[in-house]
């Protein structure tokens, strides 16, 4: 892909339906120096929904349902990474836990509702299906390897082999996830915008205890890079959630 | 460049007829010296639409066309107004404090 095409395709899909090309000629006129303004502007229409030209009915509604499916993934993926005991996700560690609560209630609020037709419903299982086989399929062969026995303890081009391996399966795992939200969107019953906003919300207050509990990590612990990493993204996911939840007129 | 002065220069530019992206951003050229980024010219496009201030033109050329041609409405034309007549009494006062300008 063009890095002017890339730039057209990071703008919100109603904003790339109508300017798209012509964003995509004016950074391929300009250059590599437009770039910054490029991104820029798209990270600022993604933080203020309320904007975006509707060019479908309910098309605001159904990215921002897979919008939030992402981020949700986006931060399972950032806590599992990190791998910090003060960000736990059992009930057996309700402090540590506290922090996916809402995250989970606004993922449940801001769900769409499956059509009640036994048609639909089949239909439904049928794009499941295909969308999340591969994913089943690369996840069994993982699991069957890490029980094969056949690497007990990895060391240098197969441990970074198997890492790499674990994490692209996860990374590929949630990509389809996403997908599968997308295409379930087209047909479900769309949450309304004022549920929608409340599970942005809610999925906001979530990520900002979690970076605040990853915070409070970091002051005990010797500050390293993967939980600043880590404190840093869940920050910006939450203040980034919250702003466009904050724009969502009701 | 801020989102409420490429809002403003667009406004300026579309007061004078319909345009489509490209010269609005070519008329801005000719206005200030300098084209605006992509980023800051659909945005501001998209954010005048959204509150009503610019719409698409209705007719010529074929409908793609139609749907990137924008027009100013007259809410558009209302807050532009408001707008240049108060960056005009702060400019008269600026040039006033200057000594540039009659009291």
């Amino acid at each position: 892909m063009r890095p002017s095409a890339l730039m057209a395709a990071l703008y919100p899909p109603a904003v790339r339906q109508r300017w798209g090309a012509e964003i995509s000629r004016q950074v391929a006129e300009s250059g590599v120096r437009s770039w910054p303004d490029a991104l820029l502007g798209a990270a600022r229409l993604w933080l203020h929904p309320g904007d975006w030209p509707e060019t479908t009915s309910g098309q605001t509604r159904q990215v921002l349902t897979v919008t939030l499916f992402a981020v949700t993934a986006a931060t399972a993926l950032l806590v599992r990474a990190a791998g910090q005991p003060v960000l736990t996700g059992s009930l057996r560690h309700p402090a540590t836990s506290l922090w996916l609560a809402p995250i989970l209630l606004g993922a449940a609020l801001g769900a769409p509702a499956p059509p009640l037709r036994w048609r639909a419903l089949r239909r439904l299982a049928t794009v499941a299906a295909r969308t999340l086989a591969g994913p089943a399929i690369a996840v069994a062969a993982m699991i069957v390897t890490a029980h094969a026995g056949v690497l007990h303890h990895p060391a240098g081009h197969a441990r970074i082999g198997l890492l790499a391996g674990y994490w692209a399966v996860l990374s590929f795992t949630a990509l389809r996830l996403c997908t599968l939200t997308a295409r379930y969107a087209r047909t479900a019953h769309l949450p309304t915008t004022r549920r929608l906003r409340a599970s942005a919300m809610l999925i906001g207050a979530g990520l900002s205890l979690a970076a605040g509990q990853s915070l409070i990590f970091l002051s005990r612990t010797a500050p390293g890079t993967r939980s600043l990493t880590l404190a840093l993204a869940l920050s910006l996911l939450a203040a980034a959630t919250i702003t466009a939840a904050h724009d969502l007129r009701t | 460049m801020h989102s409420a002065d490429a809002q403003m220069l667009v406004l300026t530019v579309l007061a004078d007829g319909p345009r489509h992206g490209y010269a609005i951003n070519t008329a801005i050229e000719e206005l200030t010296g300098r084209k605006l980024g992509p980023g800051s010219l659909y945005g501001a496009l998209t954010r005048l639409e959204a509150r009503k201030l610019v719409r698409p033109a209705g007719a010529g050329g074929d409908a793609a066309d139609r749907h990137r041609t924008m027009q100013i409405t007259d809410a558009g034309r209302a807050a532009l107004r408001a707008e240049l007549e108060q960056m005009a009494r702060v400019s008269q006062a600026g040039l006033r404090a200057l000594g540039t300008a009659p009291a």
